[in-house]
């Protein structure tokens, strides 16, 4: 069980009577590169969410490094080391870029609960902070207001974040949804330069970006697992390639 | 004296001095006065009536005294205790007005009064009943002029009550200080003459339904009623009743208040006959209270209320006091002795009065009746005299002082 | 957006170099000690009286402005601790200072109180439901007769000697109103405070970062009431009186509209609002008993034409220079 990083055993999310997420199970390996793929509607957010805690499994379970999360909130499972970036972009517009860093930092940190004491980030945080940016390929823009980033460097931002404070799993919902090729390229190659000590899941559309990226591939539909494979079986796969060309035939 | 000691007494004349404005009126310049009225909020229209009867009375007298110009400064106290107390330290600090006139609600007064007793500034007051002011709680400075305390005229009601021979009462009244007070006096004195306290409700204030205390007070065997309302709770009141069948079956009592010009003036059929006790009967058939009515009636097109006719005496009484020391007003222990020191006799009362040793007047006090006068309109007319009535009634002071203020845990209910 | 107020600043560091703001700190000292010497006896009284308020609407800025939740109940909070002191000094009879802390003390408890059952809602829902607790608290006071002194309220026993004139007053006041400034100064800038900017931005984003946020929402409302506490304790000296209208809703109000006529998220724009609402409020009434009008009046220009309040607006005009 523990060669695992993150396992999930049937795990499914009700919303009422829709049932978004149904019985899905998968195990991701330390140091692996996975994506869950899947058309609009197929569950991928919200697995994300059962995975870091937005939403609550309301069946199954979600264990990390051998640790049941299930029921966990979300700020407990970052403290496990969950990382995460958002398909929408989810920063602090009105503070700096160095002020979003700077509480990203500070999540998993006592200094949270400094009331009275300097905000200055000592050396160790600096430097954890100058690396995530570097990392995203944002050095130098620390002193800028994040609402006046390009789109772009927004969602690098939103990877510098996630990665501050070291997290063993990080989700990566769509990094790079809405960009541009160029910039997709700088995001790609991002992804491709993070250490092999990180896990990484990624939710994405681009199947070209996908399959330069991962190892693996997960391909949920109507909220059912669908698929596994290596990245070049799952493209010569029929059912990935139904539901992908909208016709999804139903499931026995 | 020594150098220190020198030095001390200079510090301590000069701190004695610092609050204390009034000193430093020069001569010959206008006496300032600072009239405090509700012009906005909840009791507005009582605040109106209160600038009415005051500056009625200076107008009158060509804005003179005791050879001086006088100066009114009228300040709105917004209903509230705490822009009451910002307007007097104004009135007091910034303006350097002589002397404070008015409010109405009792927590603007006892916030006022609060406020002065620091600096000494004199006070009048011819609206806040608040019994402690001129008891307990006594400021020299305070000055009930024109005014009463609270449970002053619910004792001789009680009296007459007895007298005709009622001996169970039930009372319904605003749950607040000016409520128990009133009805600590009418308890007192009704169950200490061999009277029965039936029931007690307690409301709070701008209750709009009456009909569950109503269907109460029907079913204890009073064989009277007494009721302490203010403003549109009384106007509530006195509808329901008569509506309840009530009037015809169980005699209505009431605190002045209730029956006030501010209250009928509006009232159809519903208000008569209710019995009521004050020092005022704008009904009463005397020449300086009709004189007064008619001078009223004809500028302001209406009856004068408690509100009006209080301040203008309030302000007769004080003009009586500052033309006897000649205008002198900066000497303020002269001037507050002056006052309670003056009699008057021929105020719209229509009969004298004079102050009692701790600032609350004693006055003559009618026992009203509310009934239609020539005019169509309901007014209060005298049915019966209580000369010379105290705030302490026959009690000796300083033993009545002993008992607690009232309040709804205490009304001085004898138990038989 | 969770928070109807939040702000939209850029924040203050980015603007004025460090030097620059010790310079304009100092000039500020110096006309505040200085301003006894110029201004008559009553004026120094509403001096103190726009600090005693300055400290009141940066406790609420400190949660509208940094945390993004306006809380109309610290009007309340504030009179709660205006009623401790002088209850603790004329009827029990304790001294100033055992009763300033007790007020303190018991704003912060009453803060604690309403955090546990507002935290979780945010935007109007969280405004409806401090205005709520606001409410329960002006009833307590109003119906709680032998302890409050009901409608009538409590008078209190009179200023010590040394604080009696006005002058060693505001003194008092400056010396009390400063170190807390700076206190507060330095909670919305520390790394707690910073936190509270995450959470007013994005909640989603916080949680996913580590933070609990509720518990955080909780110690900032905690804190924040304390602040309002020392304001309200301050007021008990200043007044010496209190009744139910120190803590009806309009006192929450008048704070909230000091905070915003200031600038929501300026922290320091407090005691500009302050001065503005009081002064006014003084002019004003000298000439119209219609002064609440006039004074709505004003709010609705300061809302049309500088949204961001008056600080906020001079703030962004000198970014826009640069």
């Amino acid at each position: 069980m523990t060669e695992h990083l993150l396992r999930l055993d049937g795990v499914g999310v009700r919303f009422g009577g829709l049932k978004a997420v149904d019985g899905v199970s998968l195990a991701v390996r330390p140091g692996e590169r996975r994506a869950i793929i899947g058309p609009n509607g197929a569950g991928k957010t919200t697995l994300f969410n059962a995975i870091t805690g937005v939403v609550r499994a309301t069946s199954g379970r979600v264990t990390v490094e051998g640790r049941d999360v299930t029921r966990a909130a979300p700020h407990r499972r970052a403290a496990f080391g969950i990382g995460r970036t958002f398909q929408i972009t989810n920063l602090f517009p009105t503070l700096t870029v160095h002020q979003n860093m700077e509480i990203a930092l500070r999540g998993l940190s006592g200094r949270k609960f400094s009331f009275f004491g300097s905000a200055v980030l000592s050396d160790e945080e600096h430097a954890a902070a100058e690396r995530a940016l570097g990392l995203t390929r944002l050095s130098g823009r620390s002193r800028a207001l994040v609402r006046e980033l390009s789109y772009g460097e927004q969602r690098q931002l939103e990877m510098a974040m996630a990665l501050a404070t070291a997290p063993r799993l990080l989700l990566l919902d769509e990094p790079a949804a809405g960009l541009s090729p160029a910039e997709r390229v700088i995001v790609a190659d991002v992804i491709r330069s993070l250490p092999a000590t990180i896990t990484i899941v990624l939710i994405e559309h681009d199947m070209d970006l996908v399959l330069s990226l991962v190892d693996w591939v997960t391909c949920l539909s109507n909220g059912r697992f669908l698929a596994e494979g290596a990245p070049g079986e799952i493209r010569q796969n029929r059912d990935v390639q139904d539901v992908y060309l909208g016709r999804a035939r139903p499931h026995a | 004296m020594d150098r220190r000691s020198f030095l001390k007494a200079t510090a301590l004349t000069a701190a004695g001095t610092f609050p204390m404005p009034g000193l430093v009126r020069a001569q010959g310049a206008p006496i300032r006065i600072g009239l405090l009225a509700p012009l906005t909020g909840v009791v507005a229209a009582g605040g109106r009536e209160i600038v009415d009867g005051f500056s009625l009375f200076w107008d009158e007298r060509g804005r003179q005294v005791g050879g001086s110009k006088v100066e009114l400064i009228v300040e709105d106290d917004a209903s509230n205790p705490d822009t009451a107390l910002q307007k007097a330290r104004r009135l007091v600090e910034q303006s350097k007005v002589d002397m404070l006139f008015g409010n109405l609600l009792a927590n603007t007064g006892l916030a006022v009064a609060n406020y002065v007793k620091t600096n000494g500034t004199p006070y009048f007051i011819p609206v806040i009943a608040a019994d402690d002011l001129t008891q307990r709680a006594r400021i020299r400075n305070v000055i009930r002029a024109g005014g009463y305390s609270a449970s002053q005229f619910s004792r001789p009601l009680a009296d007459w009550a007895l007298k005709q021979g009622y001996r169970k009462v039930a009372m319904i009244a605003q749950d607040y200080a000016f409520g128990h007070e009133q009805c600590g006096g009418f308890a007192q004195t009704f169950t200490e003459g061999g009277g029965k306290v039936v029931g007690q409700f307690w409301h709070p204030l701008n209750t709009s339904d009456f009909s569950p205390y109503l269907g109460q007070v029907g079913s204890l065997g009073a064989d009277v009623v007494f009721a302490m309302e203010t403003g549109a709770d009384s106007t509530r009141l006195l509808q329901q009743y008569a509506s309840f069948g009530l009037k015809e079956q169980l005699p209505l009592l009431g605190a002045q208040n209730a029956t006030d010009q501010s209250v009928i003036r509006t009232m159809g059929p519903e208000c008569e006959g209710v019995i009521t006790a004050a020092h005022f009967a704008e009904g009463a058939d005397l020449p300086a209270t009709q004189a007064f009515v008619k001078t009223y009636s004809g500028k302001f097109g209406k009856i004068p209320s408690l509100y009006a006719f209080s301040h203008y005496v309030g302000a007769m009484w004080v003009a009586k006091a500052i033309e006897a020391i000649g205008g002198k007003v900066e000497d303020r222990p002269l001037f507050l002795d002056t006052v309670l020191k003056t009699d008057l006799p021929d105020s719209p009362l229509g009969k004298p009065v004079h102050f009692d040793a701790y600032g609350n007047p004693v006055y003559d006090v009618f026992i009203r009746k509310v009934v239609k006068n020539k005019d169509g309109k309901y007014w209060n007319v005298p049915i019966a005299t209580y000369p010379q009535v105290s705030q302490f009634w026959h009690y000796d002071p300083e033993t009545f002082m002993k008992q607690p203020p009232y309040s709804r845990d205490f009304q001085g209910i004898k138990k038989a | 957006m969770t928070a109807p107020l939040a702000s939209t600043l850029p924040p203050l560091e980015r603007n004025l170099p460090r030097g620059r703001t010790l310079g304009w700190l100092a000039a500020l000292a110096v006309a505040l000690v200085g301003l006894p010497l110029v201004l008559p006896g009553y004026q120094v009284s509403i001096a103190a009286q726009i600090l005693i308020f300055s400290v009141l609407a940066m406790s609420i800025d400190v949660l509208a402005g940094f945390a993004g939740r306006t809380p109309l109940c610290h009007g309340a909070i504030f009179g709660a601790s205006t009623y401790v002191v002088i209850y603790w000094t004329t009827t029990l009879g304790g001294s100033l200072w055992a009763g300033a802390l007790l007020g303190i003390l018991a704003a912060t408890a009453l803060a604690a109180l309403f955090a546990l059952l507002a935290i979780r809602t945010s935007g109007v829902y969280f405004l409806l439901l401090t205005l709520a607790l606001g409410m329960i608290v002006w009833g307590v006071c109003l119906r709680w007769t032998s302890v409050t002194g009901g409608e009538n309220g409590l008078r209190g026993a009179g200023r010590p000697a040394f604080l009696a004139d006005h002058v060693s007053f505001y003194y008092a006041v400056l010396a009390v109103v400063a170190p807390v400034t700076f206190a507060i100064w330095r909670f919305v800038h520390s790394p707690f405070g910073m936190t509270l900017r995450g959470i007013r931005d994005s909640e989603s984003r916080m949680r996913a970062l580590g933070y609990n946020v509720p518990l955080h929402l909780f110690l900032a409302f905690t804190i924040s009431g304390a602040f309002a506490g020392v304001a309200g304790a301050l007021y008990a000296v200043f007044n010496d009186f209190v009744s139910p209208s120190t803590v009806q809703l309009s006192q929450s109000v008048a704070g909230l509209l000091m905070a915003i006529t200031g600038g929501i998220g300026t922290l320091l724009g407090a005691f500009v609002g302050a001065a503005c609402i009081i002064l006014l409020e003084n002019v004003v009434s000298l000439f119209t008993a219609r002064w609440p009008t006039v004074l709505g009046l004003a709010f609705i220009l300061i809302m049309i034409f500088a949204p961001e309040g008056i600080v906020g607006r001079a703030r962004l005009a000198l970014a826009r220079r640069r």
